[in-house]
């Protein structure tokens, strides 16, 4: 009993350290950013100046577009090769895992350009070729994600069991793999999500402008408004955590609530 | 023709599989299998790990591919038909349940693919949960139901599409001594009830023996015997089977030219599927443990022996007798007759057979 008190001590306290560690620097940044002109009183002023910026609400568009779309092609992309792999040849896991880890050793320049030559020129021509960078950048995390999530459920069986009771591979996937592997692919997109909502540096280097490269250029302007910007981003980031994660666990809620009522 | 009927000749098909080969590189997991299933019939294949049975149910089943060989339901070529188009119900061994659906969602899942309408589809559902006896389960999801209960909602599940043949791949496996008994009885209650053609894969013997018409042994990617239980256990027709079903002891024997086999001292006519043996030679008799029994020490042809261990095992009693040159021969007695019998004493056996089974020293 005693080591158990002394357990939930331990973890409380740890708790709380971690807590305050993640919190005091944002709770201080909240409060600066709502300083008024020269560091006096607390306003919106520095949001308000914010939102009057020049390609404030067109570079966040583009971003959060960007950012959509890579996470579907990252989606359409890895959820059938990650699927088959585990399925069809396992034995080529560790090439496609490597294959994955690869923008995380190449440099961002040499993947820079190489892939740029790569795209079609239609491509080369628009922002949206953003998209098709951000997918590559976040393989690493999203492969691993999946396969974390395709090697927790019995993935073979699962499949030759839909398929015996007459599914093709389309149903199989949508109607059994899918939903069996949904916190990891909710939670594969979130990453490709929220990297291509952060990614700066392949950006500037391919000459174009995203929410990260244009606060960049903005908080050069205004310190306040710049902690105004980066406090925006980070409450934006965590209420699509919160957002997603209440969509995962919607479904799960339902169908527990619906059980528990047959029990009671 | 009505709707019972056809479900009936649906549920009875004849299957016939027809010198299937199947390699895995070097190893030859089928070796031209040939293997015919009666209307109605449950098949035991019965084998040790490796011998082939489960990759012979996977191509039956076309979640395998064959190298060589025909397929057929009812005369139809299945060889080339893929997994999703053989209207064939499997039960995995590690149940296979979709973990995001219910029991009733699980057991439906064949009659949706089939886009069979909704209240057809509950009223099969229904039935099968009866069947199975879940009907207070259906909206319950798998990890909250036992072991077998999850094998129960498998078998739903793979009979709602009232499928040509039932595969079982080793079902009874993943349970427990008790729940493995009652599930295997239930199996065949509800095998014989629908009549449905049905193979069933195992490596235990006893499973095999108490659920299936007929038992088909395995070995090396071959079917050695197929044949009724009680034929295949007093009539093996090959060494390995001898030695495969049931327990066999192993004595050094000597076959005579004029076809009888010496062992023990004692006399006994060759088995008639020992014939390939040579007059002469030295062999080793394959006799079972309830051949053996124990005499008193003035029989003729008897062998003195001493006993090193003793297990009981409820109305049986296994003795281990040392009959020399480091030879332990197994006797199954009656717990009864054996119960004054210490270990250390001195007894004296004689086998009581027909015939012997021998193979190749």
């Amino acid at each position: 009993m005693r080591i158990d008190r002394t357990k939930i001590f331990l973890i409380s306290f740890a708790i709380i350290i971690a807590t305050l560690i993640f919190f005091i620097p944002l709770t201080a940044a909240a409060e600066f950013s709502f300083r008024g002109n020269f560091g006096k009183g607390h306003s919106f002023t520095n949001y308000i100046w914010l939102l009057k910026q020049d390609g404030f609400i067109e570079n966040l568009l583009i971003t959060l577009q960007l950012g959509a779309i890579a996470g579907i092609l990252n989606l359409l992309l890895m959820v059938p090769t990650a699927v088959i792999t585990n399925i069809k040849f396992p034995r080529w896991r560790p090439v496609l895992d490597f294959i994955c880890i690869l923008p995380l050793i190449i440099p961002v320049v040499s993947l820079a350009v190489g892939a740029q030559v790569a795209m079609p020129e239609f491509l080369q021509n628009s922002q949206y070729e953003l998209a098709f960078f951000f997918v590559i950048i976040a393989l690493p995390f999203t492969y691993r994600t999946l396969d974390n999530a395709l090697v927790s459920v019995e993935l073979k069986t699962l499949v030759e069991a839909s398929r015996n009771l007459g599914a093709g591979w389309f149903l199989t996937i949508v109607r059994v793999i899918f939903p069996s592997i949904r916190t990891g692919v909710i939670g594969a997109i979130f990453l490709s999500f929220a990297l291509s909502l952060g990614e700066y540096t392949l950006t500037v280097l391919l000459h174009w402008t995203t929410f990260p490269t244009w606060t960049v250029i903005a908080s050069q302007q205004n310190i306040l408004g710049a902690i105004a910007l980066s406090v925006f981003s980070l409450v934006g980031a965590v209420l699509l955590m919160i957002f997603i994660s209440i969509f995962a666990n919607k479904r799960n809620k339902r169908l527990n609530q619906q059980v528990e009522e047959e029990f009671a | 023709m009505n709707l019972d009927a056809q479900q009936s000749n649906r549920l009875s098909s004849k299957l016939e599989l027809t010198d299937i080969s199947r390699r895995f590189g070097a190893v030859v997991a089928l070796d031209r299998f040939n293997l015919t299933v009666e209307p109605g019939e449950l098949i035991a294949l019965l084998g040790p790990s490796g011998c082939g049975k489960t990759t012979a149910l996977r191509i039956i089943a076309g979640l395998e591919s064959a190298d060589s060989g025909k397929l057929e339901v009812n005369g139809i070529d299945y060889i080339s038909k893929p997994a999703n188009h053989r209207d064939m119900g499997m039960v995995f061994q590690s149940y296979s349940l979709f973990p995001n659906m219910t029991v009733q969602e699980n057991i439906e899942y064949g009659l949706r693919v089939r886009k069979m309408e909704p209240a057809k589809r509950a009223k099969i559902v229904g039935e099968k949960l009866e069947l199975v006896a879940l009907g207070s389960k259906a909206k319950n999801f798998p990890h909250q139901l036992s072991g077998g209960q999850q094998q129960r909602v498998a078998l739903a599940r793979a009979l709602a599409i009232e499928p040509t043949v039932l595969l079982l791949d080793e079902p009874l496996s993943a349970l427990d001594a008790k729940v493995r008994t009652q599930i295997r009885e239930e199996i065949r209650r509800i095998q014989l009830d629908l009549g449905i053609t049905t193979i069933f894969v195992t490596h235990d013997q006893e499973e095999a023996m108490s659920i299936a018409d007929r038992v088909g042994v395995m070995n090396q990617g071959n079917l050695e015997q197929i044949d009724k239980p009680i034929a295949l256990y007093n009539k093996p027709t090959t060494p390995f089977v001898a030695s495969f079903v049931g327990l066999a002891n192993r004595i050094p024997a000597h076959v005579s030219e004029k076809g009888n086999v010496k062992v023990l001292g004692q006399k006994i006519p060759l088995s008639p599927f020992s014939s390939d043996i040579d007059g002469g030679k030295n062999v080793v008799a394959l006799i079972r443990p309830e051949s053996l029994h124990i005499v008193s020490s003035n029989e003729t042809e008897s062998t003195v022996g001493t006993v090193v261990f003793k297990s009981f095992l409820g109305p049986l009693t296994k003795l281990g007798v040392d009959i020399g040159e480091g030879l332990i021969v197994h006797l199954n007695e009656l717990s009864k007759e054996v119960r004054k019998i210490e270990i250390g004493e001195k007894i004296s056996i004689k086998i009581f057979a027909e015939e012997i089974m021998v193979e190749s020293a």
